[in-house]
């Protein structure tokens, strides 16, 4: 049996019909087609799958398609604007906070999030805010340094 | 090189736009039209006799086009050759993709499915049935090594698979001569890099053809070449490999039974097939990096000199024999770490144990090596009443005596020791920090500081090998050899095809700055080709995105086709400008003749010229503006291939640092706070200072992360506790220090541009060096730090038993 799913991401409406077990980042991934939402666990740990479900930023791997039915996501290619990036993802590119890219829009997403709420977070502040999301190859260091240039450039804004 | 307008400079990174705007292209992101989805079963079990498999009903189920049982395995494909990694076998070990006979190890594979979605397969997997036999599991490594222990492979009688010695120089009388012995034996676990992305497969097989064309995320596209080719008999292979999510090691070896099985399920239903490893699947059975026990003994003299080192080494590697001796033959690479120690032994025990088999992993068995010496080093100081600092110091190779041979023959290109160690104590502030451990420790506080230092080995030599195994039947090879491949397009810009993959090492953007600079025109006119294909991409042995090849074999290839393509495009300029292509300049993009400022031509019109203007070529010019050259070490003569005396450059760059670290334990719980971490890295001229730093930052936190706690551990059953990475206990963003790193280059006289190796470097002395601060904090107590990892309850447990008191939980695990 097939359950019908209504979402709204990155400001678009997409309605299908999907299996009931069905992981929200798979639905994003294939049946939305947009691909930046990337899987490393499934079981909440790793924060490859983080996007904004309604406003809150949550591990899309432990919700089930169906549970987004009704609601507003937000994912990593719904970020920039008019085809320029966002001031995250720009301050991630100019401070090489990233090298293989996989947990790069989880990442990106927390850290966009973590500014929306702290405007001006310390470096403890930036660490607690994406203790969530695991990266394996920057040892978090370029990173935190993003985070912190994306805030002066975003409240210089 | 005259002009640097672009190496040495951080320029905006040509992978990272896509990669922030979920643009990568991963081969999960990748869809072929009516491709399946594979799933495969794997043992539960860590030793067992399989019976029976019958996999009918699963077949029948909806949805399912094919499976794979072992007794497909054993009649569609030939088992993999042993390769070098295997070469101290004295017996033939066929090892399949699957099982076949017996599984070895919990999530060794079994049989797949493939369906037409990832839930059907899922589905029918739990109706394949199979019959096993379990038999006693072989989990510790001296239980392993006694005789009446039940043989993983029958053939061998015993599960010591491999026993191997090699000395150089003099040991006997090292020992004869020394004023001291100092002794130790000391441990490392197993852990793994956990890359983000699991291991992923795509095969598409083209019957009217018979090509086979793989997209995978294996980071050797070699390994892959050859398995699938000697594995199912195929000539016709294309491997692609696409971004990579990470692969330090793990990617390299295992990998090749999965792209196997993915391809088997694709040839048996005719479609394209996808496989998508879980989590769990590659914490249990991706590879693991082995655990390693040492037995050292160093012979010294009264100031601390180090006269000779003497090492056994026990090496747990796991279910399977294919890697049997990767992490002792790889302590050749760094075997006498930064020290001028001429007499040194090695012997090697490679036992088998039902535990996932081990795999190369961020250096491999050098951080074992680094860990032996720093380790040992710390002792001596205590043995002599000396400090730390003052035994490394006196055995230092000089920065007058480089190039430097060492004992084992390999020739360490530049380096400047003493300065490193000297910077690293300035800069932590080493004497200020003794008399502040002082302070605190009467208030009871428990500080303590490591320094210590390593290299790290770049480029790679197989003849390596041939120094442990002289009998090896078929050659390994020697040396390394990749390619690059430039090209002036008609409208100026240049593509750049490089011979290797890339995992998140800025390749795109490092070889875009040594080719800008070599042709005078912007980074941004340069783009990179992705993904690497084995069908287009110039590739050769050292196509091998581990071992630190990159720097020397991709930069240099991109180097000389640059170089190339520049002596073309002055060619074509000169006699279009009439001009002598010696008097020409480049800017931007434009070539410039003296005389007139008129007298210009843009490499726009050069390459409309070079594509389609037969009239405007000089006589005899090819046509075109593309170059490929194929690199290799032009200083690898000296030790190239062992002779009798087993001398071998095992690798051909070697960088090197010192990490000083500051700690503070918690006497209470045992816990680890770094405090501050701090890396003074020489790796030569940089070529992009982000991505260096980028590269020792990453690697230091692993080994920090490894020497404080993550790693596996399996129970006596041999059943894996750890396959979660909340279990595995990976250090997150709270965990991780804010490390430091300043930089020392000295340049190698050996590379072309003055470069050596930068990637795994800091994850090989950053175990050693939070073992040497954690010790250091525990002085007061009299705490030995022996085996990593030093978890909370490790270091409360040597805190109780140095006071004397019983730690009150016993709880067994073997590791």
């Amino acid at each position: 049996m097939k359950q019908a799913v209504r979402v709204i991401v990155n400001g678009r409406l997409y309605e299908e019909e999907v299996e009931p077990r069905l992981l929200l980042p798979y639905f994003l991934r294939e049946n939305v087609g947009l691909t930046g939402t990337h899987v490393g666990c499934v079981i909440g740990e790793c924060g490859a799958c983080t996007i904004l479900l309604d406003g809150k930023l949550v591990k899309s791997c432990l919700l089930f398609a169906a549970q987004a039915d009704g609601k507003s996501i937000l994912t990593v290619e719904g970020l920039g604007q008019n085809g320029s990036l966002h001031p995250v993802q720009e301050a991630f590119i100019e401070h090489y906070g990233l090298q293989c890219g996989y947990c790069t829009p989880g990442m990106v997403l927390a850290a966009y999030y973590l500014l929306s709420k702290n405007p001006d977070p310390s470096e403890a502040e930036i660490r607690l805010g994406l203790a969530g999301n695991l990266c394996m190859c920057t040892g978090y260091v370029q990173i935190v340094e993003a985070v912190k240039a994306a805030a002066n450039r975003m409240r210089q804004a | 090189m005259a002009e640097t307008k672009y190496v040495g400079k951080t320029i905006r990174g040509k992978e990272a736009p896509r990669h922030v705007s979920g643009r990568g292209n991963f081969v999960d992101d990748i869809v072929l039209r009516g491709m399946l989805h594979a799933v495969i079963l794997r043992s539960p079990h860590a030793h067992a006799r399989i019976a029976k498999v019958d996999a009918e009903a699963a077949l029948n189920h909806p949805g399912v086009l094919s499976v794979v049982t072992p007794a497909d395995v054993q009649s569609m494909t030939r088992p993999f050759k042993p390769g070098r990694y295997a070469a101290g076998l004295t017996k033939p070990i066929f090892e399949y993709a699957t099982a076949v006979d017996k599984v070895r190890y919990v999530g060794e594979p079994v049989a797949a499915v493939a369906a037409r979605d990832r839930g059907s397969a899922e589905d029918a997997l739990e109706l394949i049935s199979v019959d096993y036999e379990p038999l006693p599991a072989v989990v510790d490594t001296r239980d392993a090594m006694s005789p009446t222990s039940p043989p993983l492979f029958e053939e061998l009688g015993a599960n010591l698979a491999w026993r191997g010695f090699l000395t150089y120089g003099n040991i006997e009388a090292a020992f004869a001569e020394a004023d001291q012995i100092v002794r130790e034996r000391l441990k490392i676990h197993r852990y793994s890099s956990t890359p983000l992305e699991p291991f992923a497969c795509i095969a598409s097989f083209d019957a009217s053809t018979q090509k086979l064309t793989v997209w995978v995320n294996a980071q050797v596209p070699e390994v892959i070449y050859d398995a699938l080719r000697e594995a199912l008999g195929l000539e016709d292979v294309r491997v692609i490999i696409p971004d990579i999510g990470g692969s330090f090691g793990q990617k390299i070896h295992l990998i090749r039974k999965y792209v196997v099985i993915t391809s088997l399920l694709a040839l048996k239903s005719r479609r394209p097939v996808k496989w998508i490893e879980d989590r769990s699947e590659h914490m249990m059975a991706a590879g693991h990096a082995c655990a390693q026990e040492f037995d050292v003994e160093a012979a010294v003299k009264r100031d601390g000199t180090v006269l000779g080192l003497r090492f056994k080494e026990i090496d747990d590697v796991g279910g399977s024999v294919s890697t049997l001796t990767i992490h002792f033959t790889n302590k050749l690479n760094n075997l006498t770490n930064t020290y001028k120690v001429q007499n040194i032994s090695m012997e090697g025990y490679s036992v088998v144990t039902n535990k996932c088999p081990v795999v190369p992993n961020r250096g491999i068995g050098k951080p074992g090596m680094c860990f032996i010496w720093e380790r040992i080093m710390d002792r001596i100081a205590e043995a002599l009443s000396l400090s730390p600092i003052e035994v490394r110091q006196v055995n230092l190779v000089p920065p007058d005596q480089f190039p430097y041979t060492t004992p084992n023959g390999n020739v360490y290109d530049s380096g400047d020791y003493p300065a490193l160690l000297q910077q690293a104590l300035k800069s932590i502030g080493y004497e200020k920090f003794r008399e502040e451990q002082r302070r605190e420790r009467e208030k009871g506080r428990l500080l303590g500081i490591g320094v210590v230092v390593g290299v790290e080995p770049g480029g790679r030599n197989a003849a390596r090998d041939l120094a442990i195994f002289p009998e090896m039947k078929e050659t390994p090879g020697s040396g390394g050899v990749n390619g690059a491949t430039i090209k002036l397009e008609k409208n100026g810009t240049v593509a750049l095809f490089l011979g290797s993959p890339n995992s998140g090492q800025s390749h795109e953007t490092t070889s875009a700055q040594v080719a800008a600079d070599i042709l005078g025109i912007s980074t941004e006119k340069i783009s990179t080709s992705t993904p690497f294909d084995s069908d287009l991409a110039p590739w050769g042995v050292a196509a091998a995105n581990s071992g630190n090849n990159f720097h020397l074999y991709d930069i240099g290839a991109v180097h000389g086709a640059a170089t190339r393509l520049k002596e073309k495009i002055l060619k074509l300029a000169a006699h279009v400008l009439d001009a002598a292509p010696a008097e020409l300049t480049i800017e931007n993009g434009t070539v410039h003749a003296p005389g007139s400022p008129l007298k210009k031509v843009t490499f726009a019109e050069l390459g409309k010229i070079a594509y389609g203007n037969q009239a405007l070529m000089p006589k005899g010019f090819e046509a075109g503006l593309q170059t490929t050259f194929y690199y290799t070490f032009p200083h690898a003569d000296t030790n190239l291939v062992p002779g009798s005396d087993r001398k071998v450059r095992a690798q051909f760059t070697f960088s090197a640092a010192a990490h000083a670290v500051i700690v503070e334990v918690d006497r209470h719980t045992g816990k680890v706070h770094v405090l501050r971490y701090l890396i003074v890295s020489d790796n030569g001229v940089v070529i992009n200072p982000r991505v260096v730093e980028g590269q020792a930052y990453g690697s230091a936190a692993h080994g920090i992360s490894v020497a404080l706690g993550e790693g596996f551990i399996y129970n006596s059953d041999g059943q894996l506790l750890t396959i979660t990475l909340t279990d595995y206990g990976k250090s997150s963003t709270l965990e991780t220090p804010r490390i430091e790193i300043e930089h020392h280059p000295v340049p190698s006289p050996f590379t072309a541009l003055g470069q050596k190796a930068a990637g795994e470097g800091a994850a090989i002395p950053s175990p050693a060096a939070i073992a040497s601060a954690v010790e250091d904090a525990l002085r007061p107590l009299g705490v030995k730090v022996r085996e990593l990892p030093l978890t909370p309850e490790a270091v409360w447990r040597l805190i109780k038993n140095a006071q004397g008191g019983n730690s009150k939980f016993e709880i067994r695990n073997s590791k």
